[in-house]
């Protein structure tokens, strides 16, 4: 007997279709997982029938026995508060800042028609979704607490009133790798417990593989393939499900093909990075402390850590594009000068790449300029119509057509950008890039086609590779071996297949069980 | 929040000591004094003059003097009211204009916050589009265009109300200065409050509300009124500014025997004492005011209290 | 997902360039600098002959006032002189405020810190009052006027600008400007300055109508243009002294000022919000 069944739904946004014929069901204390890219309707598909979003939906859409679609707004928002819980993306928004966690919780309880809790109600409700300290959680404001704290009390208010189904969309998309396992654990209990029906909404395929019975697979609003999580997720059965399945890297995929690498390249040894604190305080905050580390010729490291790691302040530091306190950074064997004191022909050996694909590029600079600008100061001889050539041929490099040379940024897609911005990266002829979480905000198939790119390109120019990500699965695909950070400090490094198969330190355990082992 | 009051008022006393310096040098330094009237003074008598009101003194000791004075609330006697001391100018004129600005001010918030709510909930609607069109407009109109008008239609014109004077502030000579002074901030007000409802309605913690379940009425009312008004608190301590100075105009026009107008006949005939007394006395509270509006932004948004 | 009302919407009509509002301005502007060379009386030459002739005389076209000056002339002359102050004392101001702001947001800690604080300090004061000190004592002349006032509408150009710059200077592109090998100064003017002087165009058309504010303010209390120059101030407190005989000399020159005052505003406010997306 499902809990919340959809039929032929369909969703248009100012009379555009976002969502076509989409149909599930979801009984009591099953986890229906609806996973696609960004964009693929799975969002509109969860919130349209309970009238959250713009959306318009159409056909059938059941809980229990009340049709929701074409329901006023009334009995909508009734449903909400009795029968429906949520939980949305980011935590650090999703509660109201001038209430406290109390009074907050107090409200969602309140909303089904039942007697406002006591105090203790209260703190048992906190005490269940894991938050620490209850008693004094229910007087604070939600800014005291982290981003996983702020999730554990959303989940607490979402469950409040005891409703019949729960709808997560990406519960834990915006949270530290490591919170995200104890996040989804929490979920998969109250679902055991409580019997709740999970509609969860993620586009992550290896948390849907531990989490969901069953998988809607979308795309551009249509379902692509529907069924148990497990089997479809080993075999998929659309093309589109083979090509995501396969862009998703996973821990226990075979290891990867890397080629050899050469003799010692960059020599980090003993970094310290600190910042001032803000405003008129004295004293300063440690972010690196210590961290040494060796990159080789055509070596792809990895530099994985939680958020606040110090991992990109490294970063920054060995490619001195950031504040350097103590130690020094070797280029074979020469020390390379502080940051300000960056000639040219040092500036080339390092590029970087960034997370952000829209800000990476100056919005009112073209494509051309954008590449070209490292030639026209690091390579200040070349002649006009040389630089040019360089940067068509560095366009054809990244696989990107000649005609978007004289695009503006806000023409081009998350992926493009991320193109041109390793277009950039190349066009000097450097001998290691460094990558900072460079595939993380784009879409699973979008960042595995730049993987490969990377890996390509890696190998063509015996490039070596910085990769700093949250993500081990990923660092696993790329690198010969992997660097963990924590607290500022490196606490863990070697061959890449040794670090997941044995995790020595704390940090690192706790890195390899989020991403699923 | 103790803190952030603290630091605040840590700036807001050099401040008000740069102001009184500043305004005291400038105001030494400018060319001719206030003797310097139609008939040229001989020698004698206006070495007299200056012994007499300490001009004769070096600046320096001049202003540490005044300073001193201030503090004891004795600003010094007017050149141009020469029966009165400053202070006793400010007494009489205080008053007047403190009913003017404040029953200004109350009435542009009540206006623009009402107008604001009105127009956001129904937001692209045309009603929206009047309300919104209708505060640029008045945002627009300066007191010194609006306040002659007034007295040519509602006085002259219709004769419902009073041209000009005060009576003891009777309600009935009350209406047009303070109406015609409020116009331009409810504008103001009412452009921010719909601004920020329209950005609050769309934030993540409203979705979270509405989710729960919660009336449209309640969501705004609990969860997105709050966050909508800190733009329009932190527009309090210009308001305030611009109030005190557009009731130095309201109060030419209307005749109302309020601040503005002796520090406007002060400017004129170079009486600094007077001129010194008015700036420093508003700077002063104008540096209240924004003390009251932080306190006002700390309860609007928790997390300023933090610091 | 929300899907928003953007400020573009084409039902809504917001954030649309201010076109109308601007031509509206320039038409205004035109009129002004050009029509009152070509008119027989000048706004300064007295008429005996012709005392508060009402609108449409034959050859004053807005009638005369009380001493049989032109209102045409007047408020055409008025319209120039209340512009140009306007526009000059805005200049002041962007390049006060702009330069101040960038370099306090590109210097950051301790540097912006100060300048910031100062910034503050003086938002605080009644500046109304520190303008009628400078004219008080420096007298009243025309330039001081829009120095005076430039002087202090800077401060907010100087917040904008800076937390603009502080934004930018965290974006990436400018670390990659940096790791291409761009000088400091080649950054500041090449992706800097050029990403902010959109939000500054927007907040140099909103400074404008302030200012006009401002210097009707003080020419209305007889403390900014001295006559035989005229503004729209001047020309306002002339209609206001003469309003139960003549509506028309106040109407007018208020009419000009909050039209003005408004198209400019609008169009400030739109390019404001088309670039705030």
């Amino acid at each position: 007997m499902s809990v919340y069944t959809v039929d032929g739904l369909h969703v248009r946004i100012d009379g555009e279709l976002v969502v076509e014929d989409v149909g599930f069901a979801v009984g009591a204390g099953e986890c229906v997982a609806l996973a696609g890219a960004s964009g693929s309707g799975k969002s509109q598909s969860c919130l349209a029938p309970f009238g959250l979003s713009p959306g318009i939906p159409a056909g059938s859409a059941r809980l229990g026995k009340t049709e929701l679609i074409g329901a006023d707004p009334a009995t909508l928002r009734q449903i909400r508060g009795k029968d429906v819980g949520f939980v949305f993306q980011h935590p650090l928004t999703a509660l109201t800042p001038h209430l406290t966690i109390g009074a907050q919780l107090s409200e969602a309880w309140r909303q089904g028609g039942a007697p406002p809790p006591s105090r203790s109600d209260m703190i048992a409700a906190l005490d269940r979704v894991g938050l620490d300290e209850p008693e004094n959680r229910l007087d604070q404001f939600p800014h005291r607490l982290s981003g996983g704290q702020r999730q554990r009390a959303l989940i607490g208010m979402a469950i409040a009133h005891r409703p019949k189904l729960l709808i997560a969309d990406e519960p834990v998309s915006a949270l530290d790798a490591s919170l995200r396992a104890e996040i989804m654990a929490l979920l998969d209990t109250l679902r055991r417990e409580d019997g709740l029906a999970l509609l969860l909404v993620s586009h992550d395929l290896a948390a849907i593989g531990r989490h969901a019975d069953r998988l809607v697979m979308l795309r551009g609003g249509r379902v692509e393939e529907s069924g148990p999580a497990a089997r479809h997720l080993a075999a998929p059965t659309s093309a589109y499900g083979r090509e995501l399945v396969a862009a998703t890297p996973r821990l226990t995929d075979p290891p990867p093909d890397l080629a050899e690498t050469g003799a010692p390249l960059l020599l980090a040894e003993n970094v310290h990075v600190s910042f001032p604190r803000p405003g008129w305080r004295r004293g300063r905050i440690e972010a690196v402390s210590g961290a040494s580390l060796t990159v080789h010729e055509g070596e792809a490291l990895a530099l994985v850590g939680g958020s606040g790691s110090g991992k990109s302040t490294l970063a920054r530091a060995i490619a001195r594009l950031g504040p350097l306190d103590r130690g020094q950074v070797c280029w074979r064997e020469e020390t390379l000068p502080e940051r300000k004191r960056m000639l040219p022909r040092y500036r080339r050996l390092i590029q970087p790449v960034f997370q952000d694909p829209a800000a990476s590029l100056d919005p009112q600079w073209q494509v051309s300029d954008i590449i070209a600008e490292p030639l026209r100061h690091l390579r200040p001889g070349l002649g006009k119509g040389d630089r040019a050539e360089l940067v068509g041929a560095t366009l054809q490099e990244v696989d990107l057509p000649a005609e978007f040379a004289d695009r503006l940024p806000r023409a081009l897609s998350g992926g493009q950008s991320q193109r041109v911005a390793i277009a950039r990266a190349l066009v000097s002829e450097p001998e290691m890039l460094v990558l900072d979480e460079a595939t993380s905000a784009l879409d699973v198939l979008v960042a595995g086609r730049v993987l490969d790119l990377l890996e390509r390109l890696r190998q063509k120019r015996n490039l070596a590779l910085l990769f700093i990500t949250h993500d081990l699965a990923v660092a696993r695909r790329l690198c010969h071996r992997i660097a963990v950070m924590e607290a500022g400090e490196i606490v863990e490094e070697g061959p890449a297949q040794r670090i997941i198969a044995t995790p020595a330190h704390r940090a690192t355990q706790k890195l390899v069980t989020a991403s699923g082992v | 929040m103790r803190a952030l009051l603290f630091r605040r008022l840590l700036t807001a006393i050099p401040t008000l000591l740069c102001v009184v310096v500043l305004s005291f040098v400038l105001m030494r330094l400018a060319p001719g004094g206030p003797f310097d009237g139609e008939r040229a003074l001989d020698e004698e008598t206006r070495a007299a003059l200056d012994a007499a009101y300490g001009l004769d003194l070096p600046l320096g000791e001049q202003i540490i003097l005044y300073i001193g004075r201030i503090v004891r609330g004795d600003f010094g006697p007017s050149l141009v009211y020469r029966d009165f001391t400053v202070s006793e100018l400010i007494a009489q004129g205080l008053p007047v204009s403190l009913t003017i600005g404040g029953l200004a001010l109350l009435l542009s918030c009540a206006l623009g916050i009402g107008g604001g709510l009105w127009a956001a909930v129904r937001a692209g609607r045309w009603q929206d589009e009047a309300v919104m069109g209708a505060a640029t407009l008045l945002t627009a109109l300066p007191v010194f265009v609006t306040g002659p008008l007034f007295v040519l239609i509602f006085a002259l014109g219709l004769g419902w109300l009073p041209v000009s004077g005060w009576e003891a502030g009777s309600p009935s000579h009350l209406v047009l200065p303070v109406v015609a002074l409020a116009l331009p901030f409810a504008g103001a007000i009412a452009k921010l409050t719909r601004a920020g409802l329209a950005k609050a309605l769309n934030e993540d913690h409203v979705r979270t509300a509405r989710a729960r379940g919660l009336a449209e009425s309640q969501v705004i009312a609990r969860h997105a009124l709050r966050p909508a008004l800190v733009p329009v608190a932190s527009y309090l301590g210009p308001a305030a500014a611009g109030l005190l100075t557009g009731a130095v105009i309201i109060e030419t026009v209307f005749a109302l025997p309020g601040l503005g107008r002796y520090f406007v006949q002060g400017a004129l005939n170079r009486d600094y004492p007077l001129v010194l007394g008015v700036v420093t006395l508003y700077a002063g509270l104008i540096i209240l005011f924004n003390l009251v509006a932080d306190l006002i932004y700390g309860w609007l948004d928790p997390r300023m209290r933090a610091e | 997902m929300n899907r928003r009302a953007t400020p573009d919407n084409p039902r809504t009509g917001r954030g649309r360039p201010g076109r109308i509002p601007l031509l509206i301005v320039a038409a205004i502007a035109l009129a002004a600098l050009v029509v009152p060379p070509l008119l027989p009386w000048t706004h300064s030459a007295i008429g005996w002959d012709a005392v508060r002739a009402p609108l449409f005389a034959p050859g004053h076209l807005l009638g005369t006032d009380t001493v049989g000056r032109d209102l045409l002339a007047r408020t055409l002359v008025g319209t120039r002189v209340t512009l140009a102050v306007a526009l000059a004392a805005a200049l002041v101001a962007l390049i006060i405020g702009t330069a101040w702001g960038a370099i306090a947001g590109w210097c950051g800690g301790r540097i912006d810190e100060a300048m910031m604080r100062i910034v503050d300090g003086l938002y605080a004061l009644p500046f109304m009052f520190v303008v009628i000190l400078l004219m008080v004592v420096f007298g009243r002349s025309i330039v001081l006027v829009f120095i005076g006032i430039g002087a202090v509408e800077w401060l907010t150009m100087a917040r904008v600008v800076r937390g603009q710059v502080i934004a930018l200077k965290e974006r990436p592109f400018v670390t990659a400007a940096e790791a291409a090998g761009a000088s400091p100064v080649r950054i500041l003017t090449g992706h800097i300055l050029p990403n902010v002087a959109g939000v500054a165009l927007a907040y140099l058309l909103l400074t404008v109508p302030q200012v006009v504010m401002v210097e009707s303010f003080l020419s209305f209390l007889g403390l900014g243009v001295q006559e035989p120059l005229t503004s729209l101030g001047i020309l306002v407190k002339e209609g206001a002294d003469d309003m139960d005989l003549q509506p028309h000399a106040l109407l007018i020159p208020g009419g000009v000022l909050v039209l003005v005052i408004v198209c400019l505003t609008i169009a400030g406010e739109r390019l404001r919000d088309r670039l705030a997306r």
